[in-house]
């Protein structure tokens, strides 16, 4: 046995062990997949002036950051344990970059939560229908973002992860402010529409519409090349002697 | 002394333990992870069950690796970590190999 194949054997206990403690491999290409679909499903651009679809199937999408996680799990114990299971070497630097994730990820949600209430009252209460009756957005309304942060430091064991998890939860938080929270507070119901809003906010929408777009395309990438060297660990394992 | 500066006694003084290739890859797979499955250690070392499962057991009565016995539901799973002694006597077995192989380039 040389010091070559002692080197190989060690790199491939660590590749391995990476692929079950950080690196997500088809469930990051799926999260990019799964945040194109989410975000183009349920809206439609025209010339500038984006229209969103029914209530209902918005109602639904709120819940794909659960569903990724949920076929996340699967897939990671499908496809990334064939071996057993080999436990990494913990790394400080790597687990402080996954909680400034994950920080960053319950940051966001508090502070579009806030800025979106504020906004929701003191602008959108402007243009809605003579005669509705408008409430506070109900704090059952309230749950769901909150939901979105509890699975967060269990299931997000890497920063691939934290990054699919953070856009699907970020679409979803425009979904959330752009109509849930309006559908809870007036009365009567009226069907979601963003036309009102300024061209700034459509612009805004626009450019985030193609970073999430460009964002999908290099995590679906990444995570189809991922699951190609786990393939390739695989492949290169001795035959038993 | 041999043309590299190593006494014939410093070979001799090589960890026996150690030494033996398949105990040597066994603690090189255990010493890159923090706690490795039986099925993986097998694979990737390419040895036998009954080979593992006998070098593993000389390796954990030198005290150089334990082994971590539990249940997937209702499957027993044997995974093994590498201990402290284990990671000293694998540095030192690096250490006194390096002193002992001729320097680049000289035969």
């Amino acid at each position: 046995m040389t010091t070559t194949d002692l080197e190989a054997l060690a790199v491939l206990t660590r590749d391995y062990a990476a692929f079950q403690a950080r690196k997500s491999g088809l469930a990051t290409a799926l999260g990019g997949l799964m945040a194109v679909l989410f975000l183009t499903a349920p809206m439609y651009v025209d010339a500038l002036g984006i229209r969103l679809m029914g209530r209902y199937l918005l109602e639904y999408l709120l819940f794909a950051p659960f569903v990724w996680l949920a076929l996340k799990t699967i897939l990671g114990r499908v496809l990334y344990r064939d071996l057993g299971d080999v436990k990494a070497i913990p790394d400080a630097a790597y687990e402080r970059r996954r909680w400034f994730w994950i920080l960053g990820i319950t940051l966001f949600i508090g502070v579009f939560l806030i800025l979106g209430i504020l906004g929701f009252a003191s602008g959108f209460l402007h243009a809605i229908p003579a005669g509705a009756c408008v409430t506070m957005p109900s704090l059952g309304a309230l749950w769901l973002p909150l939901l979105y942060l509890a699975p967060t430091p269990w299931m997000l064991r890497g920063i691939e992860e934290a990054r699919a998890y953070a856009v699907l939860v970020g679409e979803c938080m425009l979904w959330f402010l752009a109509s849930f929270l309006a559908f809870w507070s007036v009365r009567p119901y009226g069907n979601p529409s963003m036309e009102a809003a300024s061209t700034v906010v459509q612009i805004v929408l626009v450019l985030l519409l193609l970073a999430i777009l460009i964002w999908s395309a290099l995590a679906m990438v990444r995570g189809w090349k991922e699951h190609r060297e786990y393939l390739a660990i695989l492949r290169s394992m001795p035959r038993e002697s | 002394m041999n043309k590299s500066g190593a006494s014939p006694k410093a070979i001799l003084d090589l960890d026996r333990m150690v030494h033996e290739p398949a105990r040597l890859a066994i603690l090189t797979v255990l010493a890159s992870a923090e706690e490795v499955a039986f099925l993986f250690l097998q694979r990737v070392t390419g040895l036998s069950k009954g080979n593992l499962s006998s070098h593993t057991q000389k390796l954990e009565a030198a005290g150089y690796l334990e082994t971590v016995k539990a249940f997937q539901g209702r499957i027993p799973v044997t995974s093994f970590r590498i201990t402290e002694d284990g990671r000293v006597a694998l540095r030192a077995y690096h250490q006194q190999l390096r002193a002992l192989l001729p320097k680049e380039g000289k035969p």
